[in-house]
This record gives C-alpha cells, sequence and structure tokens, in this order.
C-alpha cells in the first residue's frame, strides 16, 4: 500500500478511554488518507472488531481492565497476521516495547506523541515498516534486547497452560476460538523455546513452574 | 498481659484465703476435737478408776464381813481383827491402800504409815484448803462418794491428786476408805493431748504446702501463659502489621491506576482536542494563538508529572507484565544512575504470582539495590528470579564490601530497619528471607513456597476465557 493509493488506510482503535478515542479521531480526521472504520473498549472485544471492520492497522491500548493491548495483539495476529498493530501507550519502559514486538506489533508509540507523529507512524507500519517514537528507538538502542532468554509469550503461555491440563490441540482450539493449525503451531514454538520435545515433559515443567497447580 | 497478671493474682488471693481459712477452721476444729477427746477420756477413765475403787472397797468389805457381821457394837478384838485385815489389803504396788478413821477423824488404819495410827486428823486441811477427813466422813455417812484431792502419794512422795472412795461401818462408827493417784490418768492424757498436737501440727505443715505450692504453680502457669500470650500477641501485631502494609500497598495501587488511566488519560484527550483545535485554525488559515501554545505545553508537563507520581506509587508494568519484567526494568534504571552493571536471569513464564507476592518482591528488589547504592560500594550486581524445587527464588548478590563491620572476632550485622521489614512481608507470603553478607559482597535470598502462587495464573485466566468466548 502507498500514501497514492486511492483506498484510504482503515485504522482501529482500541482504547478504553472513549474521550482518547475521540480526541484522537477529531485530529486524524484532518487526514484524507487514512481513515478510521471502527473503535473498542477492550482486548476481548478487540477480534469481533476487527471481524467486522477488517482494519489495515490497529491502534492498541496496552492498560486496559480485561485484557491487556499485548495479548489482544497475539491474538489479532493468529487471525489477521497481515494487519498491522501499532501499540499506542502511556508505558515508556522498554520492557513493554519488547514484549510488543515478541506479540507482534509493528510499532511503538507514546500516548502523547503529536497526531503528526502518529499519522506518520500509521503510514509506515501499513506499508510493512517497522514505527518506534524517537524516545522509544533511542531506549532500545540503549537496552539491546537479551536472546538468550528465550520467553513464551502471554498467548503461547495460555495455550501451555491448558495442555498441562490435558486438553487436546482439537479441545484447545475450540475453546479459544482459533483453529488447530494455529494451536499446533503454537506448541510447536513452545516445545522450541523451552526445549521440550515431549508432552509429558511439558505438563511437568509446567507443574513445576506453578502455571498450573498440580493438586 | 495485665489482664493475665489480674488473674494471677486473683488466683494466688484465692489460694491463700482459702489455706488461711482452711487454717484456721482446722486449728478450731483440732482445739475442739481434742479438747472434748481428752474430757471424754477423762471422763471415761475417773469413771473406771471409781468402778475400780467401789470393787476394792467391795472385796474389802466382804474380807471383813465375816467378823464385822457377828460382832457386837463395842468389840475391840473383832475391832482389832478387822482393822488388821484392812491393813494387809494392798493393791497396785504401794499405792493401794485401805485408810480407817473413826467418826470424829482419829486414825485407826493408815498401813503406808502406821505411827499415825490412834492420832486425830478432824482439822487437816489439804493444799486445796479443804478439810480432807471431813469430807470423806461425811461421804461415807452419807451412804459412800467419790472425793477428789490433792495427797501425798506413797511410791514418789510427792503431792498428787487423789479420788477416794469413802464407804461407812455404822455399827462401830468407823469410816472406811480406799483410793486411787490419778497421776497415770494425767500421763495418759497428756500423750493423748500430744499426739493430737502432732496431728494437728501435720495437718497444718500439709495445708501450708499445698497453698505453696499452689501459688508456685499459678506463678509458673501463669509466667508460661505470660510469654506464650505474649508470643501470640507479637504474633498478631506481625500479622497485623502486615495487613496494614497490604492494604497500603493495595491503596497506592488503586490510586495510581487511577491517575494512570483516568486522569492522564482524560489529559491525554485534551491534548488531542487541543492539537485538533490547532489544526481546524490552521485550516482557517488562523495562526495558532500563544496560549494554546502554552497550554499545550503545560498539559504535556501535567501528564509527565502525573505519571511519575503514579509510577512512584506503584509500578504498573508489574501488573501489566509480571515481575520478571518489572525486575528489569528497575535493573535498567539502577544501573543507569549509578553505573553499577546488572545482569538478570529470570524464568520462561510470566505473570503467575497473585498481586500481594509480586508487590512483596519487587520490594524486595528495590530496598536490595537501594542498599547496595547507599552502603556496598560495588561494582555488579546480579538479580535471579528462578522457579526451582517446589520454591521461587529471587536472589540478589554484589560484589561489594558486605555490610559487616570490620572486626574480624565479631562481625556484627547492621541489618536496617528496611532488611528487617522485608524478612517480615516474605514470612507473611509463606516465605523465606535470608541475608548473608561478607566483605566479598552481600546476597539477599526470597524464597516463596509455588503453593503459594501455584493456583493464581488458571484461576487468574478464567474469567477472561469465560468472556472472550
Amino acid at each position: 500500500m502507498n500514501t497514492l493509493s486511492p483506498s484510504p488506510i482503515k485504522i482501529m482503535l482500541v482504547d478504553d478511554h472513549p474521550m482518547v478515542r475521540d480526541g484522537l479521531s477529531a485530529c486524524l480526521s484532518f487526514y484524507d488518507d487514512i481513515a478510521i472504520v471502527g473503535a473498542c473498549n477492550d482486548g476481548t472485544e478487540v477480534l469481533q472488531t476487527a471481524k467486522q471492520c477488517l482494519p489495515d492497522v490497529i491502534l492498541m491500548d496496552i492498560s486496559m481492565p480485561n485484557q491487556n493491548g499485548l495479548e489482544a495483539t497475539e491474538i489479532i495476529k493468529e487471525t489477521f497476521p497481515d494487519t498491522k498493530i501499532l501499540i499506542f501507550s502511556m508505558h515508556e519502559s522498554s520492557e513493554f516495547v519488547k514484549n510488543a514486538v515478541q506479540a507482534g506489533a509493528s510499532g511503538y508509540i507514546l500516548k502523547d506523541t503529536d497526531s503528526e507523529e502518529v499519522y506518520q507512524a500509521i503510514k509506515t507500519v501499513a506499508q510493512g515498516k517497522s514505527y518506534f517514537g524517537s524516545n522509544i528507538a533511542q531506549m532500545l538502542l540503549a537496552s539491546p534486547t537479551n536472546p538468550s532468554n528465550e520467553r513464551l509469550t502471554a498467548r503461547e503461555q495460555m495455550i501451555l497452560s491448558h495442555i498441562a491440563t490435558g486438553q487436546s490441540s482439537k479441545a484447545i482450539a475450540h475453546t479459544l476460538d482459533i483453529s488447530v493449525r494455529t494451536v499446533e503451531a503454537h506448541r510447536r514454538n513452545i516445545k522450541s523455546k523451552l526445549n521440550i520435545d515431549n508432552l509429558a515433559e511439558l505438563v511437568r515443567y509446567a507443574i513445576e513452574q506453578g502455571l498450573v497447580n498440580s493438586a | 498481659m495485665p489482664f493475665s497478671f489480674r488473674i494471677q493474682l486473683f488466683a494466688v488471693i484465692q489460694v491463700i484465703l482459702t489455706a488461711l481459712f482452711t487454717y484456721i477452721f482446722v486449728t478450731n476444729e483440732y482445739r475442739d476435737l481434742s479438747e472434748q477427746n481428752v474430757a471424754t477420756l477423762e471422763a471415761f477413765l475417773i469413771e473406771q478408776k471409781q468402778q475400780e475403787l467401789k470393787n476394792y472397797t467391795e472385796i474389802a468389805k466382804a474380807s471383813i464381813q465375816h467378823i464385822y457381821a457377828g460382832a457386837a457394837k463395842d468389840d475391840p478384838v473383832a475391832q482389832e481383827l478387822v482393822a488388821n485385815i484392812l491393813s494387809t489389803l494392798i493393791y497396785d504396788g504401794h499405792d493401794g491402800y485401805f485408810f480407817v478413821y473413826d467418826e470424829y477423824g482419829t486414825n485407826i488404819v493408815l498401813p503406808t504409815e502406821p505411827y499415825r495410827v490412834g492420832q486425830n486428823y478432824w482439822d487437816l486441811l489439804n493444799d486445796k484448803g479443804e478439810p480432807t477427813i471431813q469430807i470423806l466422813i461425811e461421804n461415807a455417812k452419807n451412804g459412800g462418794d467419790f472425793y477428789r484431792y490433792p495427797w501425798n502419794q506413797p511410791s514418789t512422795e510427792t503431792i498428787t491428786e487423789k479420788l477416794s472412795y469413802s464407804d461407812f461401818l455404822p455399827k462401830w462408827g468407823w469410816m472406811m476408805g480406799t483410793g486411787v493417784y490419778l497421776d497415770n490418768v494425767q500421763q495418759q492424757l497428756i500423750s493423748v493431748q500430744t499426739a493430737i498436737d502432732e496431728h494437728t501440727d501435720n495437718t497444718r505443715f500439709i495445708i501450708l504446702f499445698v497453698a505453696m505450692s499452689s501459688i508456685f504453680v499459678i506463678f509458673t502457669i501463669g509466667t508460661i501463659l505470660h510469654f506464650t500470650q505474649k508470643k501470640e500477641s507479637d504474633k498478631q501485631i506481625d500479622q497485623l502489621g502486615q495487613k496494614i502494609i497490604t492494604l497500603q500497598e493495595d491503596e497506592q495501587r488503586h490510586i495510581s491506576r487511577e491517575l494512570h488511566d483516568g486522569i492522564v488519560q482524560i489529559l491525554v484527550s485534551i491534548k488531542y482536542s487541543l492539537e485538533a483545535t490547532g489544526k481546524f485554525l490552521a485550516h482557517q488559515n488562523v495562526e495558532k494563538p500563544v496560549p494554546l501554545i502554552q497550554a499545550q505545553t503545560n498539559l504535556s508537563n501535567a501528564i509527565t508529572d502525573i505519571r511519575r507520581i503514579s509510577h512512584h506509587l506503584h509500578p504498573r508494568i508489574l501488573d501489566e507484565l509480571g515481575l520478571s519484567d518489572a525486575m528489569e526494568a528497575l535493573g535498567k534504571e539502577f544501573s543507569e544512575r549509578t553505573n553499577i552493571a546488572v545482569t538478570i536471569t529470570k524464568p520462561a513464564l510470566s505473570k503467575l504470582l497473585p498481586d500481594h507476592i509480586n508487590i512483596t518482591l519487587y520490594r524486595v528488589v528495590q530496598e536490595s539495590l537501594m542498599n547496595i547504592e547507599k552502603h556496598a560500594q560495588a561494582t555488579k550486581t546480579s538479580i535471579d528470579l528462578a522457579i526451582m524445587d517446589n520454591w521461587l527464588t529471587l536472589t540478589i548478590r554484589d560484589n561489594g564490601i558486605g555490610m559487616y563491620e570490620m572486626n574480624e572476632n565479631e562481625p556484627s550485622l547492621h541489618s536496617g530497619i528496611g532488611t528487617r521489614n522485608l524478612a517480615e512481608r516474605v514470612k507473611y507470603h509463606r516465605g523465606q528471607f535470608k541475608l548473608t553478607s561478607s566483605r566479598k559482597g552481600t546476597t539477599v535470598v526470597a524464597k516463596i513456597p509455588r503453593s503459594a502462587f501455584a493456583h493464581h495464573y488458571t484461576q487468574k485466566q478464567e474469567p477472561i476465557l469465560a468472556e472472550s468466548i
């Protein structure tokens, strides 16, 4: 997609504060090549709303009452791998940025970013590139990620907990309303990250780490 | 504590009063009883003696009957015979004998002192000032009776109480009597009295002993209770303290959330509204007024300030990403500020811990890093979080100078209030806390049993799943 494209970039806003959404909408309405097609309050509603409005870019808040934006990001990426997620948050730590990238986000900007920069960020991620706000980028440079420690994403951890309680991939797929193939993909990632290759070991690991209760 | 002391005092007073009452009661009872017993015994013994004397008299009368019955009113031969017979009737060693006086007080028979025969004793007064012979004659004339009086005892040559029975031989006008000395009766009574007294003393001793041992037992139990109660109340105070800390953390988290998710969001929305206003004005080809620019700048400052306050109250990263990432952010910030290198290891899983354990361990890291910055003079620090062997273990190490004083013989630990509070907080969550320090560095280890959090993750997921389905 490029800036000269006749069809504007479809934007969905995910934020539990309607006032913030309204303020941002007001600012973005001055740009002709983007259109706000949907909005929702919480991570649990993201997938449903996205299915209706099929956005190109989702502006995602992190702190939300029920399910945070990072988990919601993973869930969107399972079903809509081509949809770009731009995190739009108040949180400034590099840990949030790392987690966002791990979850599949294409960019990370702070909520007090000027609307002009928000616009630029949207355009950049819509083109398939990454965008990090200027202060965020600095922070990432200052603390290079530690590649030795493979951590599970929130979604992977949830799926591991289901595996550990004895559910089959099919059952998990049904519970989480995703395809069996997606579950299997997660399962492979989990095994590879934890360096474990059989189910019994996986269950034992989950119990040992206190993810599920053995009792 | 004062309550248990009061109870103890009350019990001791009770025991003392009971013992005192029993003591007085028993003493009185025994005295009454012993007086009664002695009196009864005396009466019994005297009665026995009286019976004895009557019997002796009967025997004596029987032994003279064959002469007296046939004798005339004035019969010196028969009288001589009878006097001889009565003189020989001796019993009970030398102290049992018969004496005879005529009705005017002249002695006729007195085997112990025969030289008194023929002398008149009508006016003789005994030690009580009574005319002994007159009374004996009076008793005899009245048909025979007993008389107790002090009299010389032949066997011991002392004045002893004597009990005598006198009878009358009317034909001759003779008073015939015999008596026993009551010294052995007195002795018997004294020995009985002594036995009773001993018994009383024993009882008194037992009462005192029981009272003293009761008081001792009360004091012992009281002291034990006191210490157990103190321990118990100390524990309760500790728990209360932890509850207050927990509440405080909850409150801080709540305020932090209100600031971060409420007020800051409103300010952000205002910021975008102001921007939209600016854009609108630009569209109208109107230059941005200065007050609008100022408002935007002030607003940005306000947002920054409130975020800083919110973070200071409670790190939101702890709730959103879990302890590992919060710890890492803390370590990074610490490293940038102090130039002390920090290495962090953390488990592959995250957000396994309930809020209270999360914030407690976070505070452990925070406090430890602060101590390192202030005192340790370290160049390297490591923070390790691992779940192994049923324990979540947080270890913070530094290569500083340690917390010992530079005295090799007696290393005294400077564990400040902060460290003690941390230990209490960790223990409150069923955990363990250990601080070891040498001149090569300090190690803080906080451990939480897996059972304290193993249920948390799945429980927390359930409501979200229920909503998402």
